[in-house]
């Protein structure tokens, strides 16, 4: 059924309200950032200027905003990576063990995600303090990971029961073993998962604030962090925060851009009957 | 290349026993053919020979090697599932190679196998597609070619043609048979449906609520079914069954079901007991339809089937159906007919236990 011209234009329609709705905070984000500061709140707002690249000069040399920002990239990047290794396992054997309480297992899982950050950061703290690990990446990716993991199993368990088992039998049969089985039949199939999974990692990692905050000083600060810097008791420094929050998207946007080719549907079908 | 042997072969989901110690033998080279209705046992035991469900209890040798506690991938086996199972990320040719992965083949004998299985199955032109791009024989000549590339040493098939229609049914069941004539690999085939079963096999083993009711070639489960269960479920249209009772006149036994006096099948007279109540079991196509028959029976409704036609028949208060060629179908005027038995041709069965009386 090809759509008529008043349903072609209310889809239209439709996806430029969701695209306003969307972009107008970038937008804004990347106009603010580019204003030089005298006329950051002019009334009414300025929409011709010369644009600035001083917010963002400002950026890289007041602050170690490229360090901050490999520090993001390696916590993110790490617990998402953990996560991924872990979760896909865990969720592996609770959709595959057969036993009526297996379910309560997994729901159990998942109401480590339901945690108030606020309610275990203090404990955190003291528990990386003893441990020596305060202000390193590793404790950051540590704290992701027991948020990341649950989300990651719920998921990808959803995937795995999708598979159908019939063709991890036929591996078998074919004279695979259990670890070439998962790796070359059973985890090809979920690469969709895999990407979901991936994304929500990453963009949690990414702009976790509270933990990132406690648990980090100077030295693996993380970006969010650092842009809440320029937010000090005497001044706030919009354009910086600004340009600061404009970098920070764009790693986001690239992660999910890459993992977006994964996400194809359908990848099950013609494999059996059903 | 070798034999599949069970004995006393039990499976047990908790506390429901579904495969009650059966014992057979599959002989090398041997066609043998698990038929019997649904839920009986008959993918339960085929899963039990590929290993993949444990065996409760028995024992289970494949080649003379006891192989109950040996995993799938090393019996050297392959299975050819009901629905496929084809890997879907994967195209045709990559589907066999890795079947043949485990083996560490050279790459020009892998190749060399994959395009003698392709040749055989016609899917050459096919060979780069990916399951979901395949009708249903397609992909089910595929699952095929990738158990075959294995050449093991013994093939298991599920059901392998029930999602086909009836046309491609028949073609693949040709298949599978030249198939079997030319790799000669043992075959161990599930099937519910007797016309795979009387086409394929070598051996049938009827099976029914875990239980083997008899083992044996196709035209001996046909000719001399060993109870009622398997001369009912072997042949189609089904045997008559006639309720009968055992006398005896000037000393030799007749079976007597009301209005049909029959003359006992000479080979079982000696084991007839004068009084007993036994089933009489008549193939539609062991009646007599002519002049010279014995009994008037009218014909109530006659089906044409073209070669042949089937005649639902009432003699007395016996329903029958009788086979005839259609050149002897009855005038579509004639109310009835006379029809007659052969006694050689009777089968008979114990009432009380179902069990042929031999
Ligand atoms: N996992 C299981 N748990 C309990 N019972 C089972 C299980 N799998 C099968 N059964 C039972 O075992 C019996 C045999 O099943 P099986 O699948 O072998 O039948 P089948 O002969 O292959 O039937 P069909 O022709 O319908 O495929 C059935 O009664 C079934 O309900
Ligand atoms: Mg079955």
């Amino acid at each position: 059924m090809t759509p008529s011209l008043r349903e072609k234009f209310l889809t239209y329609l439709l996806v430029i309200i969701i695209l306003v709705v969307f972009m107008t905070p970038i937008y804004l984000i990347l106009v603010s950032s580019l204003k030089p500061s005298p006329i950051m709140f002019s009334r009414p707002p300025r929409f011709i200027f010369t644009p600035t690249l001083q917010n963002y000069y400002d950026l890289f040399t007041m602050r170690p905003f490229h360090l901050q920002i490999l520090n993001s990239l390696l916590v993110a990047l790490g617990s998402t990576a953990f996560s991924l290794t872990i979760g896909t396992m865990a969720a592996y054997a609770v959709s595959r063990i057969k036993h009526r309480r297996i379910n309560d297992v997994a729901f159990w899982i998942l109401s480590m995600r339901m945690f108030p950050p606020i309610a275990v950061v203090v404990p955190y703290y003291i528990i990386f303090k003893t441990m020596g690990l305060l202000d390193t990446p590793l404790a950051l990716i540590i704290v992701y990971s027991t948020f990341n993991i649950p989300l990651t199993v719920w998921l990808m368990k959803g995937f795995f029961d999708e598979v159908p088992e019939a063709l991890e039998e036929a591996a078998q049969v074919d004279g695979h073993g259990v670890i070439a089985t998962f790796f070359r039949v059973t985890l090809p199939l979920t690469a969709p998962g895999l990407a979901v999974s991936a994304v929500f990692c990453f963009i949690f990692s990414w702009n976790e604030f509270l933990f990132a905050l406690m648990l980090t000083g100077s030295k693996s600060q993380t970006v969010t962090v650092a842009v809440m810097s320029f937010w000090s008791s005497d001044a706030v420094q919009w354009g910086r925060i600004m340009a600061g929050s404009f970098v920070i998207l764009i790693p986001g946007v690239i992660f999910v851009l890459t993992c977006q080719r994964w996400l194809v549907k359908g990848l099950t079908m013609g494999s059996v009957k059903g | 290349m070798s034999s599949v042997t069970l004995r006393k072969v039990v499976k047990r989901y908790g506390q429901v026993e579904v495969v009650h110690g059966i014992d057979l033998s599959v002989e090398e080279g041997e066609f043998v053919v698990l038929l019997g209705p649904s839920g009986c046992g008959k993918t339960t035991t085929l899963r039990m020979v590929a290993g993949l469900e444990d065996i409760s209890a028995g024992q289970l040798e494949i080649a003379g090697r006891v192989v109950n506690d040996v995993a799938p991938k090393d019996r050297q086996i392959a299975m050819v599932f009901q629905n496929y199972a084809l890997y879907p990320h994967m195209t045709v040719r990559q589907n066999m190679e890795f079947a043949l992965k485990p083996q560490k083949l050279a790459a020009n004998e892998v190749s060399a196998r994959i395009a003698e299985a392709a040749r055989i199955l016609g899917l050459e032109p096919l060979l780069a597609r990916k399951p979901a791009q395949l009708s249903g024989g397609q992909r089910q000549r595929v699952a095929m070619a990738r158990a075959m590339v294995r050449t093991p040493k013994v093939f298991l098939f599920d059901e392998p043609l029930s999602n086909l229609d009836a046309k491609l049914r028949t073609q693949v069941r040709v298949e599978i048979a030249k198939l079997h004539r030319r790799l000669g690999t043992t075959v161990l085939y599930v099937t519910h449906d007797q016309v795979e079963a009387m086409t394929l096999a070598d051996k049938i083993v009827i099976m029914k609520d875990g239980h083997i009711e008899q083992v044996g070639s196709p035209e001996e489960v046909f000719a001399k079914p060993r109870n009622l269960f398997v001369a009912t479920f072997i042949g189609s249209p089904a045997m008559n069954l006639l309720p009968a009772k055992v006398a005896v006149v000037n000393g030799a036994p007749v079976l007597v079901a009301n209005g049909f006096r029959l003359a006992a099948p000479p080979s079982i007279v000696s084991a007839l007991d004068p009084g007993a109540s036994v089933t009489l079991g008549i193939r539609p196509s062991d009646i007599r339809v002519d002049e010279a028959g014995d009994y008037e029976a009218v014909v109530e409704v006659d089906e044409y089937l073209g070669t042949e036609v089937l005649l639902n028949l009432r003699a007395g208060n016996h329903e029958l159906v009788a086979q005839v060629p259609a050149a002897a179908r009855p005038a579509p005027d004639r109310q009835s007919v006379r029809i007659g038995f052969d006694a050689a041709r009777l089968h008979v069965f114990d009432t009380q236990s179902g069990e042929a009386i031999r």
